[in-house]
C-alpha cells in the first residue's frame, strides 16, 4: 500500500551496481502508443533557470511502461528532479515514488570505482517526490569506520580512482578565511587504497569552527574530499551521528555535511 | 454482501488502518465495501485507498469542533475506553444514525468502543462483527466489565491471536458470539524477495518503551564484537530516540547501530536486509514480523504475548527468545550471522510459511465468518448454539467479578484521592 494519496502515476526504480536505474511506471490513460517520455532535471540554485536536463523514452514492457537511466552519460553532481512528460505540448507532472530498489547499492564500498566516480541514490524529498543525488567526483575517498576516544578521533578510508603514493597527506582545512590547515600522514595499507588516520583532540580544539577532511594521494595532485557515498542512504546526516568528545572548553564532533562529506565541528561551552 | 467498516480514523497512521484498508480491499473484489470514519482531521487518508472501496466521515474535526454537542461527553461511547476523549455525544448521536440507516449486510467494529455502539444500536437485520486488535489482557478491567455486558449483543468477535481469541472465551461468557482469530494480512510484495547475502539486520516499529529497542540495541554488540561488517537499522520515530541515539553511543556502536527514521512503506528497507528482529515485550499480533517474513527474512522475536509465537516457528522460519533477554536474542541473531546456509534456508521457509497471511486466505476466512453469521441472523438464531460447560460460566464468572472488583476498588481511591486534594 503506497502512503500518499494521489491520482498521478507513481514511479517505481530499481538500481543496480552499475547504477544504471530502470524506471517502472503504470500504463498511461491513453494505453501505450502515448509517446509518454521522463524528464529528469538538474535542479538549480534558488533564482537560478534550470540549464540541464535529461529525456528517456518511456517504452512498453509487460503491460506497462520501462526507461533506463544507462551508466553513461554520467549526470552532474547535485539533485535531479523526475517529471512525466505526457506528449510535445503537454506540462510535464512531478512523479511521486513507487518502490526503490536500492538493495544492490547496500555494499557499494566494498567495489573499487574508476575515474570520474559517479554515484546515483534514488530517494524522497521532504515533500513526497521522487529525486536522485548525484556525485560526480574525479576521484573520492570513502570514510569506513569512525573511531572516537578521549583523546583522539581515527578515521579508516579507503581510495577510489586515485592510489596512495609517496608523500600523500591527509589535509584537515579550517572552513572560512585564513586557510588554516593541519596535515597528518595517513597509514596506508599495501594495496595503496585503503588508509585511516589519527587526528589529536588538542590539535582540532585550538579553533572552533569546521573542519573538512581531505587527502592528497601524492605531492602536486589534487586534494580528494573524504565522504561517505558508496551505499544507499541519500541523506547520511541524521543517520550516522556520532558522538562528541569534550576537551577543556571544546566540543569536538565528527559528523557527514548535507553533501555527505565527512568534516569535524569544533564549538566552544 | 454489502460490508461496512465503522474505523476510528481513517485519515491517521496505524495498524489497525492499514490492516482494515487491506481487508476491506480484498473483500471489494467480491463485495460491495465501504469505510465509515468516525473522524476526519484532514483532505485526504494517508494511505491510499482502492477506490472499490467508499469512504465517508462522520464528524469532520475541520468544521465540527464548533458543534454544541462535541463539547458535551459520550454517553454510549464506553467510559474506560482508551479514545474516550476523542468521543462525545455528537460522535454518539452520528454514529447511532449511521448505524440507524445503514443498507450493509454486515458492519465490522475495529476498537472496543465502536464495537459497543454496534452492539447496542444496529438494527436487527444487521449482522455485527466486532474486531479486537489489542487485547483483552491489557484492557483495564473497567473496560473489560463493560465490554462484558455489550458483547453479547455482537454476533461474532474476531481477535488477530488464538491467544486472545482463547482469554476471551475463557473470561467472559458471551454465549452465542462466534470468537474466531482472524490474523491482519499483508499484500503481497511487489519486489523480489531477499536474497539473504546482506549483512544487515532490520528491524521497524514506533520507538516506544514497550518495542524495547534498547535490548535489541544491546544484544546487537554481541553481534558487532564478533562481525563488525554486520549493521542493525532501525527504522521509526517516537519518544525513545534521544535516548537510544545515547545508549547507541554509550556502547560505542555508531557504525553498527543506525537510527534510519520512519519509512513508509516498508518493503523496499526489508528486501536490503537479511534477518529481521523484534524485541518487545508485547505485541498484540506483529505487523512488522509478517512483513519481514513476506520479504524473505527469518525474524528473531522475542517470544511475547501474543502474535509473535503464533506467527514464527522457532529454528524453522525464524526464532523466539524469552521476553527481555538480551543475551538470548543476541546469540539467536549470531546463530543465523553466523551460518550462512541456515540464514538462507530460515528465509526461504519464512517465505513460504508467511503465505498464510497473504490477504487470500485471510478473506476466505472473513468471508466464510461473515456468511455464517447472516445466514444464522436470518435464521434467528445464534451463530454458536451456547454449550459453555457450567464449570466455563463458573470462571467467567470469576473473572468477571475480579473486574467489577477492581473497578469499584479502583473509583473508591479516586473518591478518596479527590477528597484528600
Amino acid at each position: 500500500m503506497s502512503t500518499e494519496h494521489g491520482t498521478r502515476p507513481r514511479v517505481g526504480c530499481t538500481v543496480d551496481t552499475d547504477g544504471r536505474i530502470s524506471f517502472d511506471l503504470p500504463p498511461g490513460p491513453d494505453g501505450e502508443h502515448a509517446a509518454q517520455q521522463l524528464l529528469l532535471r538538474l535542479r538549480p540554485k534558488k533564482g537560478q533557470p534550470e540549464k540541464t536536463l535529461h529525456v528517456l523514452d518511456l517504452k512498453p514492457a509487460d503491460g506497462r511502461l520501462s526507461a533506463v537511466l544507462d551508466p553513461e552519460p554520467v549526470l552532474a553532481e547535485g539533485r535531479w528532479d523526475v517529471y512525466l512528460l505526457q506528449g510535445p505540448d503537454s506540462e510535464r507532472d512531478r512523479l511521486r515514488p513507487g518502490p526503490r530498489d536500492l538493495r544492490a547499492l547496500v555494499d557499494g564500498h566494498l567495489r573499487d570505482r574508476r575515474s570520474p566516480l559517479a554515484v546515483r541514490i534514488p530517494y524522497v524529498t521532504k515533500d513526497g517526490y521522487l529525486a536522485i543525488r548525484t556525485w560526480l567526483r574525479p576521484a573520492h575517498a570513502e570514510a569506513g569506520r569512525v573511531d572516537l576516544t578521549d583523546r583522539s578521533l581515527t578515521v579508516g578510508a579507503r581510495l577510489h580512482g586515485a592510489a596512495l603514493e609517496e608523500g600523500a597527506v591527509v589535509l584537515l582545512r579550517l572552513r572560512g578565511a585564513g586557510g588554516t590547515e593541519h596535515t597528518l600522514e595517513p597509514r596506508a595499507e599495501a594495496d595503496g587504497r585503503g588508509f585511516s588516520f589519527t587526528v589529536g583532540h588538542e590539535e582540532l580544539a585550538a579553533a572552533t569552527g569546521v573542519w573538512d577532511v581531505f587527502v592528497q594521494p601524492a605531492p602536486e595532485v589534487p586534494r580528494v574530499r573524504v565522504g561517505r557515498l558508496l551505499d544507499d542512504v541519500a541523506d547520511r546526516k541524521e543517520v550516522f551521528v556520532y558522538p562528541a568528545a569534550t576537551l577543556g572548553g571544546a566540543v569536538l564532533r565528527p559528523y557527514f555535511t548535507v553533501d555527505n562529506d565527512l568534516s569535524v565541528e569544533v564549538t566552544k561551552v | 454482501m454489502k460490508i461496512s467498516f465503522l474505523l476510528h480514523n481513517a485519515y491517521g497512521i496505524g495498524g489497525t488502518i492499514t490492516t482494515t484498508f487491506n481487508l476491506a480491499q480484498a473483500l471489494a473484489e467480491r463485495h460491495e465495501v465501504e469505510i465509515v470514519s468516525v473522524l476526519r482531521h484532514r483532505e485526504h487518508p494517508n494511505f491510499t485507498l482502492d477506490p472499490r472501496v467508499s469512504l465517508r466521515p462522520l464528524v469532520d474535526l475541520r468544521q465540527d469542533k464548533e458543534h454544541p454537542l462535541y463539547l458535551k461527553p459520550a454517553r454510549v461511547f464506553p467510559r474506560a475506553e482508551y479514545r474516550y476523549g476523542q468521543y462525545n455525544e455528537l460522535t454518539d448521536q452520528r454514529i447511532a444514525e449511521c448505524l440507524a440507516a445503514t443498507d450493509a449486510d454486515v458492519v465490522i467494529g475495529t476498537r472496543p468502543g465502536l464495537n459497543v455502539h454496534l452492539a447496542l444500536q444496529a438494527p436487527p437485520h444487521v449482522v455485527r462483527i466486532g474486531q479486537e486488535h489489542l487485547t483483552l489482557d491489557n484492557h483495564p478491567p473497567r473496560l473489560r466489565t463493560a465490554l462484558r455486558r455489550a458483547y453479547r449483543g455482537l454476533d461474532a468477535l474476531t481477535t488477530v491471536t488464538e491467544a486472545d481469541a482463547a482469554a476471551y472465551r475463557r473470561k467472559m461468557r458471551l454465549p452465542g458470539v462466534q470468537v474466531e482469530a482472524l490474523p491482519n494480512s499483508v499484500p503481497d510484495p511487489a519486489l523480489p524477495a531477499a536474497d539473504g547475502t546482506a549483512k544487515v539486520v532490520v528491524a521497524a516499529g514506533r520507538l516506544v518503551p514497550v518495542k524495547r529497542y534498547d535490548l535489541l540495541i544491546e544484544a546487537f554488540a554481541l553481534v558487532a564484537a564478533e562481525h563488525p561488517d554486520w549493521q542493525l537499522r532501525i527504522y521509526g520515530k517516537g519518544e525513545e530516540h534521544d535516548r537510544l541515539r545515547q545508549l547507541i553511543a554509550d556502547l560505542g556502536l555508531w557504525n553498527n547501530v543506525f537510527l534510519m527514521g520512519a519509512a513508509a512503506p516498508m518493503e523496499a528497507e526489508w528486501v536490503k536486509g537479511s534477518i529481521g528482529a523484534a524485541a518487545s515485550n508485547f505485541e498484540p499480533f506483529g505487523m512488522t514480523i509478517v512483513e519481514a517474513m513476506r520479504c524473505g527474512l527469518p525474524v528473531v522475536s522475542t517470544d511475547c504475548p501474543y502474535g509473535p509465537g503464533e506467527i514464527i516457528e522457532d529454528g524453522v522460519d525464524g526464532r523466539l527468545v524469552p521476553v527481555g533477554d538480551r543475551d538470548a536474542l543476541g546469540a539467536a541473531l549470531l546463530g543465523l550471522v553466523r551460518d550462512d546456509e541456515r540464514r538462507h534456508r530460515a528465509g526461504r521457509a519464512a517465505l513460504r510459511n508467511a503465505r498464510r497471511f497473504a490477504p487470500g486466505p485471510v478473506v476466505e476466512q472473513a468471508e466464510r465468518l461473515f456468511a455464517e453469521a447472516v445466514t444464522a441472523r436470518r435464521a434467528g438464531r445464534p451463530v454458536v448454539p451456547d454449550r459453555t460447560p457450567v464449570g466455563g460460566v463458573l470462571i467467567s464468572q470469576g473473572f468477571a467479578a475480579r473486574d467489577a472488583a477492581y473497578s469499584a476498588a479502583s473509583s473508591a481511591l479516586r473518591v478518596v484521592r479527590r477528597g484528600q486534594r
